[in-house]
């Protein structure tokens, strides 16, 4: 993160770029709109609870609309029905935003290779984080937001999303 | 299950009966299409026949099957609550004139059912008030449960429905209704000023994936129209591309809460088509799986509930239930939500040592919370105030819409397959089943709790009479022989070969067979045409009649009493939708 | 005590929001776009006007609540200084909610209180 640190008068302090105070706070304060369809949108509220807490990460508050929210978690199947919705939840969404595509029907279609599946969802949006599995495990998903935590890190803030 | 007299059904069929198909002990008849609403509606009306449950309507595309009438044809699956007699009828439609009679007035589960049919196979029931698509969406072409219907063949759809079509005909019934009473009709400007609002798929409500389009004249809903599909993912057309046991995967993720129970259903109709017999210890196990799974969707289903009146406390108290089950689950299948656990003649395994007494202290841990929970909500003003008298049905209406499962059991009917059918063992087990009082959304909520408590009592007594032995089926070709064996003599290899590449070999048949899952009656119909792979998978998922009866239950309640009601449906799109 | 913490306060309830907007300014990505500024209907195209007629009831339950949270707002000050007002300040204190309690009365008598 490029902090620095120093003593004036025997005051601590600390000093950074903006870019890296700006991205820091970004990603600890994600506010995720769970798009959740399918099973994944159980595991989702498995990750949620207590047991394996989300807000640990700082993405506790969870908003269903996409002008409150950044991180759209899109769980679960997305049908050809549902993409135009899809695509317009996402276009509602204030930039910055980031998408993670939790399981493998989400990422691929899954093992639903028919008339009425969309084969991935990054045919219609933009995807940051793949989160593979059928549902993922908790801490599958866990590992998904702390990758992109990390992507969050090495973006510079004048080429955003 | 048992069935009625046969003389009495044949003398109200008359000259339409075309044929006797009965099998597998199940009651079926074949009726010509010209009689087949006149015979319908006769059985219904019958005062010692009562069927008055339509459970299931499907339709089925014969074309590949040597023994048909025509190449579609409707299965009308009806059930008669006073009795406990279940009738079949099957009603041959042609390829060149796919019409017959709607029955959607005899009995409202009727709507949606023959809306699917229309959608899935194009059979056009005349007199139906909206015969247009339901899970496909409105730009799609064709009808893809026909067998000349490419599988992988998408079709995408570039807008949403407005939906301003079905509210048109809803004013218009609206106008009717009014003058048939002799009331004021709603002008124009009446209408005008009513607010749309549209809670849609992506929505804390809808539980997912589901659509209602409110019409709102300031908090009170006028209209609601709900809208389905946007999960539907095609589990009938997948199911007729593997072999029989690569359907479970997908029935696993059909109620995606209760997976296991999914399992024990569908394999449980495989094995009734091949009569397949398994051992008591298999029965044994699926029961308590069924009744562990019972307990996981109830504490869902309910802390959804909860959390949508308002209390968020109790969520975090019912999912710690649920992980702490999952604990055991995954430990014995492999996976915490979609546990593929059962195959057809048996199980994908044995339990591991430990089992028994992992999961009573796994009970015994987690039933503290959910009597927290209880005691948290049952007394409590806020909590009685928005859901006693809240979206309530009477039970002839929940009847009519096929109601099964704690919805019904919540409107005073105390119908449960599991002391109804008296299958796996279930009449040895000493169990209640709660019934509540008015049908409305706190006896749903109450019915499930009692129904968790219940389902430990029941797991508690199979743990103690678990018997020893094989899990899997004796008649051998239907499972996998031991990989030990496998790899030292012919014929269990041969076996193994022929399992893995041709599939389960369940002669052809067709039949229906039921089970009772955490959210109601769970049917398969199936149909073999006996080359180890799935001919025809229909699904009667009991969500499917519970949704068709949200927008009664709501029209004429305010808008936060959506979230009660919803709630306590355990709509699940997998199942919905399928 | 003064007026010397509201000299302080002022500033900073100035300040704060004025930092937080132009830090907005400066920071924060500005893409304008249609479908962004439309109407959210939970992905589906909203239908009817945004402004329809709302009915009576709504108003009025708007403004009983303005009436009787001012009140409340009122008797912030006297709660703060009770004791030392004593038994006076509390008669005062009462004859003005007596006032407006025969307000609520009459509301209450008249049936606006019930939402149908």
């Amino acid at each position: 993160m490029g902090v620095r640190r120093g003593l004036i008068a025997n005051q601590p302090f600390i000093t950074t770029r903006i870019e890296a105070a700006v991205d820091w706070a970004r990603k600890n304060s994600l506010f995720p709109l769970p798009f959740g369809t399918a099973c994944c949108a159980i595991e989702f509220m498995g990750v949620v609870s207590s047991q394996f807490d989300l807000s640990r990460f700082g993405a506790e508050v969870v908003r269903f609309s996409p002008r409150q929210a950044d991180l759209m978690v899109v769980a679960g199947t997305v049908v050809y029905k549902m993409a135009p919705i899809l695509r317009t939840i996402y276009a509602q969404m204030a930039e910055p935003r980031w998408v993670i595509s939790m399981g493998v029907c989400a990422s691929s279609g899954g093992f639903y290779d028919d008339y009425c599946t969309l084969q991935g969802i990054d045919q219609i949006i933009p995807v940051d984080i793949y989160v593979p599995g059928c549902p993922p495990s908790p801490d599958l998903l866990l590992d998904g937001l702390l990758k992109l935590q990390k992507k969050i890190d090495e973006r510079r803030l004048l080429e955003q999303s | 299950m048992s069935h009625p007299n046969p003389d009495r059904v044949r003398g109200h069929l008359g000259p339409d009966l075309l044929a006797d198909c009965s099998s597998h002990g199940d009651l079926v008849y074949a009726v010509r299409r010209s009689g087949s609403r006149r015979v319908l509606q006769a059985l219904r009306d019958d005062p010692e026949l009562r069927f008055d449950m339509l459970v299931d309507l499907a339709g089925a595309d014969r074309l590949h099957l040597q023994q048909r009438f025509e190449r579609f044809e409707v299965v009308y699956e009806l059930y008669s609550l006073w009795n406990g007699w279940r009738l079949r009828l099957k009603v041959p439609v042609p390829e060149a004139d796919p019409h017959l009679d709607s029955v959607h007035d005899l009995w409202k589960a009727a709507d949606w059912a023959e809306r699917e049919a229309f959608d899935m196979f194009g059979l056009h029931f005349d007199g139906h008030p909206n015969l247009k698509r339901i899970l496909c969406h409105h730009e799609f072409v064709g009808h893809p449960l026909r067998k000349d219907y490419d599988r992988s063949r998408g079709q995408w759809c570039a807008t949403t429905e407005t939906l301003e079509d079905e509210l048109a005909l809803r004013h218009q019934s609206e106008q009717r209704r009014a003058r048939a009473e002799g009331l004021a009709e709603p002008s124009a400007t009446q209408i005008s000023e009513r607010m749309l609002v549209n809670i849609g798929p992506s929505h804390p409500l809808s539980h997912g994936t589901l659509r209602v389009l409110v019409e709102l004249e300031g908090e009170t809903i006028k209209h609601a129209i709900p809208e389905i599909g946007y999960l539907h993912r095609g589990f009938e057309k997948s199911a007729e591309k593997g072999v029989w046991n690569n359907v479970i995967p997908y029935a696993d993720r059909l109620n995606y809460v209760s997976a296991l129970s999914n399992n024990v259903a569908y394999v449980k109709a495989v094995e009734k088509l091949a009569g397949i017999e398994v051992p008591d210890r298999c029965k044994f196990i699926r029961v308590i799986i069924n009744e562990l799974s019972r307990i996981m969707d109830h504490c869902v289903c309910n802390a959804a509930n909860i959390v949508d009146v308002g209390a968020l406390t109790n969520f975090w108290y019912l999912f710690t239930v649920r992980e702490n089950i999952y604990k055991v689950v995954e430990k014995l299948t492999g996976a915490r939500l979609t546990n593929s656990y059962a195959r057809v003649g048996g199980l994908a395994r044995d339990l591991y040592p430990g089992f028994a007494d992992e999961v009573r202290a796994v009970l015994k841990e987690s039933m503290p919370f959910v009597r927290d929970v209880l005691k948290l909500v049952r007394n409590n003003r806020i909590f009685q105030e928005r859901t006693v008298g809240i979206s309530g049905i009477s039970a002839a209406e929940a009847v009519s819409y096929g109601w099964t499962g704690p919805c019904l059991r919540a409107c005073g009917l105390p119908l449960d397959a599991r002391k109804r059918d008296r299958y796996y063992f279930y009449d040895q087990f000493d169990f209640d089943v709660p019934v509540g009082e008015n049908g409305d959304a706190y006896d749903r909520i109450m019915v499930r709790f009692e129904e968790i408590f219940q389902s430990q009592r029941i797991v508690e007594q199979a743990l103690d009479k678990l018997p020893e032995g094989p899990v899997n089926t004796a008649q051998n070709r239907f499972v996998l022989p031991p990989k030990q064996e496998v790899y030292r003599d012919i014929e269990p290899l041969m076996n193994h070969f022929m399992l893995v590449m041709f599939g389960t070999p369940v002669p052809p048949g067709e039949t229906y067979d039921s089970f009772e899952v955490p959210n109601g009656e769970l049917g398969f119909y199936i149909i073999s045409d006996g080359s180890g792979r799935p001919y025809r998978v229909r699904v009667r998922p009991p969500c499917f009649y519970l949704y068709q009866a949200y927008p009664q239950i709501i029209e004429g309640s305010m808008v936060a009493d959506m979230a009660a009601a919803l709630g306590g449906l355990n709509v699940v799109a997998g199942e919905l939708d399928r | 005590m003064g007026f010397a913490p509201l000299a302080l306060l002022v500033p900073v309830a100035i300040l704060v929001p004025l930092l937080m907007l132009g830090a907005q300014r400066l920071l924060a990505p500005k893409r304008p776009d249609p479908t962004k500024a439309s109407t959210y209907e939970c992905g589906s195209p909203p239908l009817g006007t945004a402004h329809p007629r709302l009915p009576i009831k709504f108003y009025l339950v708007a403004v009983l609540f303005l009436l009787f949270d001012i009140e409340v707002v009122f008797l912030f000050p006297w709660s703060v200084l009770a004791s030392k007002l004593g038994w006076m300040g509390l008669a005062q204190v009462l004859v003005f909610l007596g006032v407006l309690e025969i307000g609520l009365l009459y509301v209450w008598r008249k049936g606006a209180l019930e939402w149908e």
